[in-house]
């Protein structure tokens, strides 16, 4: 039988996280939200307290925390605002790739300078013409002396215009396609590196999110990750290790839901008696708490099993595929439960709803993830 | 200098208690346990000092059950204490202030220390009677409601301010002394993730009950009994009182405390 209690170090390191929600992060998340505000402040207080680069190793100044520990914080952050906490882990999903191909020499250098002082990282693997196919990027990285030139464009990068590093993929030859690509970690500061404006969303709005040109951007070879064309797959397996997080993140927008539609249908009188008490309301929570319940244990699976140095591919697949569906579902219940307080944005739940819907998107929509799931289940058939 | 700070695990503020079967106690099964406001603040006191005292160091103790008590000090050590000694005793103990005061004391009497802090009160029963137990029993003075305390390396001399009607009372001591802590005036800080993993492996100092036994003799047992722990008796409702005019209405009311609540002869 598995064992689903947690340790003491776990509650430890999840009190820590929700007491961190609670107090810094819930109460800007309204303002934040409302203004597309990005809390700096926040950020720099998660990177003091050590919730900022959760999978860096020891060795090099981080946490090196398993998965499942990352999974207890990340659902704790995202109680309390999911925007915050999308770009409170992008160093996670940026920093991987120079975890998984990165050198000795290249991790030392900058794993650890990300450890000793507050830094922003960004991912930037999704271009404007295509995100799911990422073996179709246009960005170029043309061969020169002991320097690459990167040309092109990404875009939805999350915190792009307040990184001070990227880690950018791109192809030496677009019709070599997987086989082109090829990782580099660029710093800002690179000429030809420019961020772009910051893009209104419907929802993660405290998450700071834009395009990043790359304009005859001279990159020393010591940057690449790997060897030429090695880029699909560290992208690829640092994908493995993030998605499973955002089955977290949306496990902790459903739970955020279910305790404001829980509290409020105590409070709610109509015909007499709190709206508790009607089954049309109690089936729609009984409805929201299996979701949840099973948006969790999915997750906590998807990261034991990596954890236990498996690939778990079919496992977060089905993690951030379920927890994301979920949190739809249970952030839509809640409106319901509010009625029209619900849609009002002076009540907490529809921005709920609207960054429920980022998780279904980002970090591999869910269509590719269904993809992902059959290709894994039906290979014992074949 | 080696400054103690005496805490103890209390069921967290938003917990709902509820009696335990024999009805003595609460029962303790889901309860979390934390360290109470007032012991944050004295925590959060001792390393100032330390932070301000070179060579300093500060060690938490608590006399209390297991695993509660333990996970209270692993706390204070990821907040930055030191050390930690664990005054172990049974669960089904229930100790009131005055045999806390001495078990800690007894375990302390080996190396006194120059200076102990704690909470000015407990976060659970609130008695307030620990303090100056504890420097009755040590033969220390004791300095209640304190905020602020400094040490001035040139006099070596301590100096706080105590909360009285109306202000502040400024005070300068002599080592040694028990200071007794109010509640959250120095935003305590809160543990870092590294500090956290750390403390888990931190070695803690255990001393078993039965030595604890052995050092108090016949004081080994509560001087106050707990008889009896239940929930207070659900509040019954409200009665409107229909009217016609507010005339009506209070003419009503005046009749209902006088004849029936019987407020008025």
């Amino acid at each position: 039988m598995p064992d689903f209690a947690l340790t003491e170090e776990q509650r430890s390191l999840q009190d820590l996280a929700r007491k961190f929600a609670r107090t810094e992060m819930a109460p800007r998340a309204a303002e934040c939200d409302r203004l597309g505000r990005f809390p700096e402040e926040v950020m720099r207080k998660a990177w003091e307290l050590g919730l900022m680069n959760l999978n860096i190793p020891a060795e090099y100044g981080g946490s090196g925390l398993g998965l499942v520990d990352q999974c207890l914080i990340v659902e704790e952050l995202a109680h309390a605002c999911a925007g915050m906490t999308t770009s409170v882990i992008a160093n996670c999903l940026a920093l991987e790739p120079i975890l998984l191909g990165g050198s000795e020499e290249q991790r030392r250098s900058v794993l650890s300078s990300f450890c000793s002082s507050y830094h922003l990282a960004s991912f930037c693997l999704t271009e404007p013409g295509g995100g799911s196919d990422a073996g179709a990027l246009q960005t170029r990285a043309r061969r020169d002396g002991d320097h690459y030139v990167l040309d092109g464009e990404k875009c939805f990068i999350t915190n792009g215009p307040h990184a001070s590093l990227y880690t950018v993929f791109a192809t030496t030859d677009p019709a070599l396609r997987h086989k082109g690509i090829c990782a580099f970690y660029v710093p800002r500061d690179t000429e030809g590196v420019t961020p772009g404006k910051e893009e209104e969303k419907m929802g993660h709005r405290a998450s700071s999110t834009s395009t990043v040109r790359f304009e005859r951007a001279r990159v020393p070879v010591a940057q690449r990750l790997g060897a030429e064309g090695d880029g699909f797959s560290i992208a690829m397996r640092t994908l493995d290790q993030t998605r499973t997080p955002i089955g977290a993140l949306a496990t902790g927008i459903a739970q955020a839901a279910l305790d404001h539609a829980a509290a409020y249908s105590l409070k709610r009188q109509t015909f007499g008696k709190p709206i508790a008490e009607h089954q049309a309301i109690q089936i729609k929570l009984a409805n929201m708490a299996q979701d949840v319940h099973a948006a969790r244990l999915l997750t906590w699976n998807a990261a034991w099993e990596i954890d236990q140095g498996r690939k778990g591919t079919l496992e977060s697949s089905i993690a951030k595929c379920y927890a994301s569906d979920a949190a739809m579902r249970v952030a839509d219940e809640a409106i319901q439960v509010f009625g029209g307080y619900g849609y009002m944005k002076d009540y907490p739940v529809e921005k709920l709803l609207r960054d429920a819907k980022l998780a279904q998107i980002y970090e591999g929509s869910n269509e590719i993830q269904r993809i992902v799931i059959a290709r894994e289940l039906l290979r014992p058939y074949a | 200098m080696e400054i103690v700070v005496a805490i103890k695990p209390v069921p967290e503020g938003e917990t709902r208690l509820r009696p335990n079967a024999a009805q003595s106690g609460f029962d303790p099964d889901g309860v979390k346990f934390v360290l109470a406001g007032y012991d944050e603040s004295a925590v959060e006191q001792a390393l100032l000092l330390k932070e301000s005292i070179p060579g300093s160091r500060v060690r938490a103790v608590s006399f209390g059950p297991g695993p509660r008590t333990e996970e209270v000090l692993r706390a204070a050590i990821a907040l930055g204490c030191d050390a930690a000694t664990w005054v172990e005793h049974p669960v089904d103990l229930l100790p009131d202030a005055v045999l806390s005061a001495r078990a800690v004391a007894a375990a302390l009497a080996a190396s006194p220390p120059e200076l102990l802090i704690c909470g000015r009160q407990s976060g659970d029963e609130e008695s307030g009677v620990f303090p100056g137990a504890v420097g009755a029993v040590l033969g220390v003075p004791s300095l209640g409601y304190a905020v602020n305390l400094r040490w001035d390396p040139t006099t070596a001399r301590l100096t706080l301010q105590r909360s009285i009607e109306g202000g502040l009372e400024s005070v300068e001591t002599a080592l040694p002394c028990l200071v007794g802590l109010q509640q959250a005036w120095n935003d305590p800080r809160t543990a870092k993730l590294p500090n956290i993993l750390k403390s888990r492996k931190a070695v803690i100092e255990k001393i078993p009950w039965e030595q604890s036994k052995a050092a108090l003799g016949r004081h080994a047992s509560p001087t106050s009994v707990r008889r009896q722990f239940r929930l207070p008796a659900p509040r019954t409702g409200a009665r409107m009182i229909p009217y016609d005019s507010p005339a009506d209405a209070a003419q009503k009311l005046v009749r209902a405390l006088r004849e029936e609540a019987k407020v008025f002869p």
